[in-house]
């Protein structure tokens, strides 16, 4: 159960949390190349190697800060929302609010894109980190409409509460509106599959046009850290937590988050880009009113 | 020294190959597709991200300066490859094996670097005789922001100068009436997923095209176009049958749907276009292809979303069509860009129909247009209109739904002009 | 452990595996780091990239902006609608509606369309 902010934080959970986050970015890496380009489980290896071994560039005249805290702040923002996922029994750190710090966490990829885009001064990332400022404006709402229903549904912006508050009967099977919003805004916030279009091909690569090796790997480990945490997020706030028969706590957590890992890595082969000038309106006049009835009947259900 | 050289090789098994094609010069350009799919490797979006350059053609010299920009943007470990258009598939798999070779040749890599390092960097003040790209910009005209920005162009440039050698954006009138930034931004020639030979310059607002101009730029080739390669042959009195041409005709279309795909953002998809494709012109029986490509067509027919990002992109109307006097696939889809797909993948099952037919080939017209015509002309004088006003990502759609033929135009000597039919 | 040396613990961490990576690649990449023009289809650039963007989604961006200070009250209130009530959730779901309805006017205007 979460505590106040105080509680002591074990000292396994500090040297776990890295080291699953890091497994776990390393198989999505592997299933991506396993579903969609052929590869085996080496191919991230080889792609991390070759991005190792690669020079830096440097673009004319760039905001050489900027662009570097862009990166950079993308696998940090991965790794300071994966805090607050329970573990197993706890987190390494139990905010009472873990919900509204996920959220926030999760917002810093908006500041990172950007940051990227106009940091190097050149026009095709600067035009990606507009597209991922829009694509924000279009998902976070219906996004935050999702995660707000779930923690009505709980009576609490706790994880480990929020998954203990779906005993018996999980807010995924009761709430599929707010779920299915949920593993879309996943999507969108690591721009990634159908959402990747700040990064896409018809801008010579968005945001990524201009990196190169190390910055590349840090660029493309972080939003695929992200991926992971948004999944991992996902089995406490919608799955049940780490509840099952049989099993542990931490192995039902661990099965989960590679389901949704699974599923968010394979929907990547199923769809085309989707362009928020296409996409906004959709957004706005179908997600968002769709998510605020989810809330309003498990704000009907909550109250009686 | 070891080390470093096994992590190359290690990292260089699957290639990441920038490539760049010039006019005429599609045949190498598959071939060196499906190598690349071979081992593994895919064309990449920006040099960037490539640690290959693979150059398909004999491109003319402002093709060669593009080719030399990239080249000289590419982060090392880097590697050219230089593929003529007579290239065979041995000849290309060589030469990407010469690449991998290159790219994990310790010595020179540190030397190149080292040359670089010592060259410093790339400034405009350092190369004022292509600053501005290449030869094709003095033909731009209707740039409001280039005469005026002296005068009344704003405080962006007074204040600021031309830091390190290069101005800052000037501005122009929007369509609003206000007064904004405006950049230069050339589409091709060198762009993945790009029709070879094409260049776009664009005048844009954030990334709403203000003015666009049409362009090519050239390349030298030998023989004739490859997409209509069998009714040339037949005009010239060779015996073709009706069957080899629909073969020729559906792989052309299957890569010009690759290439929206693509371009859409559907990687999956388009890979599986260009497989289809490539088994196509490898002459693979077409009992064992029809199912697949119809698979195929009816998954790409089919998507909703693929639908709703392509209606309403890059509209032709009949009028202009007409004043064009547009030809072939677009001018018989008179709408948008998800009319455009869908009447290549129709043409595609009709073509797939007529794949045993042994009948001798007798129309002309062929899978761009009437063969001899030049259908890409038409759609290069409609372009610029059509993206007028568009946004870049609809630009690159519409573009990419068109896939003018530009060989005929954009090849400079060897043309097929002088060929019977051409 | 105290949480917040937890959390300073794996910033240090992440710090030192950036610092690898760099270190890494300074050790195993060929020297220097090229200084390139932007990517620009192979040409070079007329004019630097940073400029006021045009962006026509602004109107988007107000919108947004209203609904997002709505967020603020929301979070908390979640917390407390068991114990409050019907009362919490009509008053919640009078002030949303009110915002739809807006959100509604705006998309007729055309807010959320450009280009």
């Amino acid at each position: 159960m979460g505590g106040p902010v105080g509680d002591p934080t074990p000292v396994w959970a500090v040297v776990a949390l890295p080291l699953v986050l890091a497994a776990l970015t390393y198989s999505a890496a592997a299933m991506d190349s396993a579903f969609h380009s052929g590869g085996g489980f080496v191919a991230p290896l080889r792609e991390g190697v070759r991005l190792v071994v690669q020079q830096r560039r440097r673009t004319l005249a760039p905001d050489a800060l900027l662009a570097r805290i862009g990166v950079i702040s993308l696998p940090a923002a991965a790794l300071l929302a994966a805090t607050v996922i329970p573990l197993d029994g706890g987190s390494v750190w139990e905010p009472p609010v873990s919900v509204v710090w996920f959220n926030a966490m999760e917002v810093v990829a908006w500041g990172s894109l950007w940051l990227a885009g106009w940091g190097v001064n050149s026009a095709f990332p600067l035009i990606g980190g507009y597209r991922f400022v829009a694509q924000g404006l279009a998902y976070e709402l219906p996004h935050m409409f999702a995660l707000i229903t779930a923690g009505l549904g709980a009576g609490s912006l706790d994880l480990t509460e929020v998954a203990a508050a779906q005993d018996g009967l999980w807010f995924a099977v009761w709430m599929p509106v707010a779920f299915a919003v949920y593993l879309l805004s996943a999507v969108a916030m690591t721009f990634w599959g159908p959402m990747s279009h700040p990064v896409a091909d018809d801008a010579a690569g968005g945001v990524a046009a201009e990196l190169s090796g190390p910055d590349r790997l840090l660029f493309f480990a972080g939003r695929l850290a992200l991926l992971t945490v948004a999944a991992a997020a996902a089995v406490p706030l919608f799955l049940g937590g780490g509840a099952g028969p049989w099993l542990p706590g931490w192995a039902w957590s661990l099965i989960k988050t590679y389901a949704v890992l699974a599923l968010l890595v394979w929907v990547r082969g199923g769809f085309p880009v989707l362009r928020m000038d296409r996409f906004m309106t959709a957004a706005w006049m179908v997600l968002i009113p769709a998510t605020l009835l989810q809330a309003l009947v498990v704000g009907i259900v909550v109250v009686n | 020294m070891g080390l470093r050289a096994r992590l190359l090789r290690f990292a260089h098994a699957r290639p990441r190959a920038f490539v760049i094609t010039a006019p005429g010069s599609t045949r190498t350009r598959l071939f060196v597709e499906a190598e690349l799919r071979r081992r593994g490797g895919r064309p990449v979006a920006s040099p960037a991200a490539a640690a290959m350059l693979v150059v398909c053609g004999r491109p003319g010299a402002d093709l060669m300066a593009a080719v030399h920009t990239v080249w000289e943007d590419m982060p090392g470990p880097r590697s050219l490859v230089r593929l003529d258009e007579t290239a065979s598939a041995d000849d290309v798999a060589a030469g990407l094996d010469l690449a991998a070779r290159e790219l994990a040749d310790v010595d020179a890599q540190w030397a190149d670097a080292r040359a670089r390092r010592d060259r410093g960097p790339w400034s405009p003040a350092g190369e004022d005789d292509h600053m501005f790209g290449s030869a094709h910009h003095h033909s731009a005209s209707s740039e409001p922001d280039h005469n005026d920005h002296g005068d009344h162009g704003g405080g962006h440039e007074h204040h600021m100068g031309a830091p390190m050698g290069l101005p800052m954006a000037g501005r122009a009138p929007d369509r609003d009436g206000l007064k904004l930034d405006v950049l230069h931004i050339p589409l091709g020639p060198a762009l993945s997923d790009w029709p070879a030979g094409l260049v776009l310059d664009l005048t844009l607002q954030g990334d709403v095209i203000q003015a666009a101009e049409a362009l090519t730029t050239g390349g030298s080739a030998t023989g004739p176009p490859f997409w209509e390669e069998p009714w040339l042959r037949a005009a010239a009195g060779e015996p073709v049958t009706t069957g080899e041409a629909e073969r020729r005709r559906a792989a052309c279309h299957l890569d010009s749907v690759g290439r929206l795909l693509a371009v859409a953002g559907w990687d999956n998809a388009a890979d599986q276009a260009r497989v289809l494709r490539d088994r196509l012109i490898s002459g693979e029986p077409g009992r064992d292809l029809a199912p697949r490509i119809t698979g195929f067509t009816r998954r790409a027919g089919r998507s909703r979303v693929l639908r709703w990002m392509l209606r309403d992109v890059g509209v032709i109307d009949p009028e202009l069509a007409e004043r064009h006097q547009l030809t072939g696939p677009p001018a018989r889809r008179l709408a948008d860009a998800s009319a455009r797909l869908s009447g290549w993948l129709d043409e595609v099952g009709a073509a797939m129909e007529r794949l045993d037919d042994p009948a001798p080939l007798r129309e002309t017209e062929g899978p761009r247009g009437p063969v001899g015509g030049r259908p890409g002309a038409a759609v290069l004088a409609l372009l610029p209109g059509l993206l007028d006003g568009a946004e870049l990502a609809a630009a690159r759609l519409t573009v990419a739904s068109l896939d003018p033929g530009l060989d005929q135009i954009a090849v400079l000597s060897g043309t097929t002009d002088g060929r019977p039919g051409g | 452990m105290e949480p917040y040396i937890a959390v300073l613990a794996l910033l240090g961490f992440l710090a030192a595996v950036v610092t690898a990576v760099y270190a890494l690649s300074w050790v195993y990449a060929p020297p220097g780091t090229p200084g390139t023009g932007p990517f620009l289809s192979g040409a070079r650039p007329r004019e630097h990239a940073l400029s006021r963007y045009h962006v026509r989604w602004y109107v988007v961006t107000m919108v947004f902006l209203a609904f997002d200070m709505e967020m603020i009250f929301m979070y908390p209130w979640a917390v407390v609608v068991a114990s409050v009530g019907t009362k919490a959730v009509v008053e919640m779901f009078a002030f949303l509606a009110l915002l739809v309805v807006g959100v509604v006017y705006a998309w007729r205007e055309g807010a959320f369309r450009w280009a």
